[in-house]
């Protein structure tokens, strides 16, 4: 067997003390499909986990470079390469979700952008933000070849933020309970029903507005499923 | 969700196996495994072990639960409570569903645990989806669904999450001068 596979485990451990203080590989992946899940149920674009991000493309170039030294056929080796497509697909998945929500509400998520506060973190990633910059200019342009040029001339301008619906934060989700949470308070459904409040136990799931949980996904205290 | 990302999530599951080969310890990003010695058990992630199966190099363990007794005892109490009760793994249909699938000359009396495994997630899913309905005609904002496993959560998904967004946006309409539920698609 080559010792490049045998002693890279603690390689890794070394990379990663440096940049992060207590994570271990194993933790990393554990929020990178945290993230994934929570991007994929939630109905708005969340904040970027681009530090996670970076690490496990690390964690996979590291690897990687460690596998091409590696002769054929080793049994190691393939055990390696399929934890790592494995990896590979949580990641690429989790930035598609990503790149998809993008899409769907490209105005709000620049307005968003806009307007945050100074030293507030932003939601996009520098190249997720150039993306999105990139699709409002070209739907912009492509509205205006195909359609709005030939429109009367009052009426040659589309307000994009108005004409692309906005993220439905009202919509139901499904939560697991991380962190024990008190007073949740649950809006009625209907005029005559009354709001009141409950208690997230530890480990506990729920089927409630994203709304009302909003906070709490972003704080990690919930997972969402 | 995929009900194939259900399952990719069931396979970091862990699983016993005995190996008919030897390996040092394998040091992988997710934790080390090993190290592997022929007839000694070990435990691996379930995607691991399905693939060394299939190439014959080793045996599965089927998990404490996988016995008929137990399995039994479960559909009967299951079938007793209008709860749901609780369940051996959270990913138990996936499991037996791969285990069986891919290894069923490693656990006895697979046929009669397909069947009891498919008993109790069909009286599983009967409840989820009387619940589903009261919840929905009682108007519910908040349900808690102890006990419920990712995958049958995931059969009702689209249906519920999308039914009830419609009958917000229908509901929020009927009041005048109300915006927010608007139909804003195109």
């Amino acid at each position: 067997m080559s010792d490049a596979l045998s002693d890279h485990g603690s390689d890794i451990q070394q990379d990663d003390s440096q940049e992060e203080d207590v994570m271990t590989p194993a933790e990393l992946i554990a929020k990178l499909e945290e993230a994934w899940l929570n991007e994929k149920f939630s109905p708005e674009l969340l904040e970027n986990k681009s530090e996670v991000v970076e690490c496990v493309m690390e964690q996979l170039t590291h690897m990687e470079s460690n596998l091409q030294r590696v002769k054929k056929g080793d049994v190691k080796a393939s055990v390696h390469r399929m934890e790592i497509d494995r990896i590979r697909y949580v990641l690429c998945s989790y930035l598609r979700a990503r790149l998809q929500k993008i899409e769907r509400f490209f105005p709000h998520v620049l307005e968003k952008e806009k307007s945050r506060a100074e030293g507030e973190p932003s939601l996009l990633s520098p190249e997720e933000y150039a993306f999105a910059k990139e699709y409002y200019a070209n739907t912009e342009t492509y509205l205006k070849t195909v359609a709005l040029k030939r429109m009367p001339a009052n009426l040659q301008t589309v307000d994009l933020l108005k004409a692309v619906p906005e993220p439905c934060v009202d919509s139901f989700v499904f939560l697991r309970v991380k962190e024990r949470q008190e007073n949740i308070l649950v809006e009625p459904e209907t005029d005559d029903q009354r709001e009141y409040v409950v208690d997230l136990e530890e480990g506990s799931q729920h089927l409630m507005r994203y709304r009302t949980i909003a906070p709490l996904v972003s704080s990690g205290a919930v997972q969402l499923i | 969700m995929d009900p194939s990302e259900v399952e990719f999530l069931a396979e970091k599951e862990v699983v016993k196996i005995i190996p008919n080969f030897s390996l040092d310890k394998v040091y992988l990003i997710g934790g080390d495994l090993g190290p592997f010695n022929p007839g000694l058990p070990v435990d691996v992630p379930v995607w691991l072990a399905l693939n060394l199966k299939q190439r014959q190099k080793c045996r599965i363990v089927p998990p404490d639960w996988m016995d008929v007794e137990k399995l039994e005892e479960m559909r009967e109490l299951e079938r007793k409570e209008n709860t749901f009760t609780p369940v051996p793994s959270p990913y138990y249909m996936e499991l037996t569903k791969l285990l069986l699938n891919h290894a069923s000359d490693n656990i006895p009396k697979a046929d009669e645990i397909r069947t009891l495994v498919k008993d109790i997630w069909d009286t599983r899913i009967a409840k989820l989806r009387l619940s589903a309905d009261s919840f929905i005609t009682q108007q519910e904002a908040h349900a808690k669904l102890d006990n419920l496993t990712l995958m049958e959560i995931n059969t009702i998904r689209t249906f519920l999450l999308d039914s009830l967004n419609c009958m917000y946006k229908l509901r929020s309409n009927l009041q005048p001068g109300s915006s927010k539920g608007q139909f804003t698609d195109y």
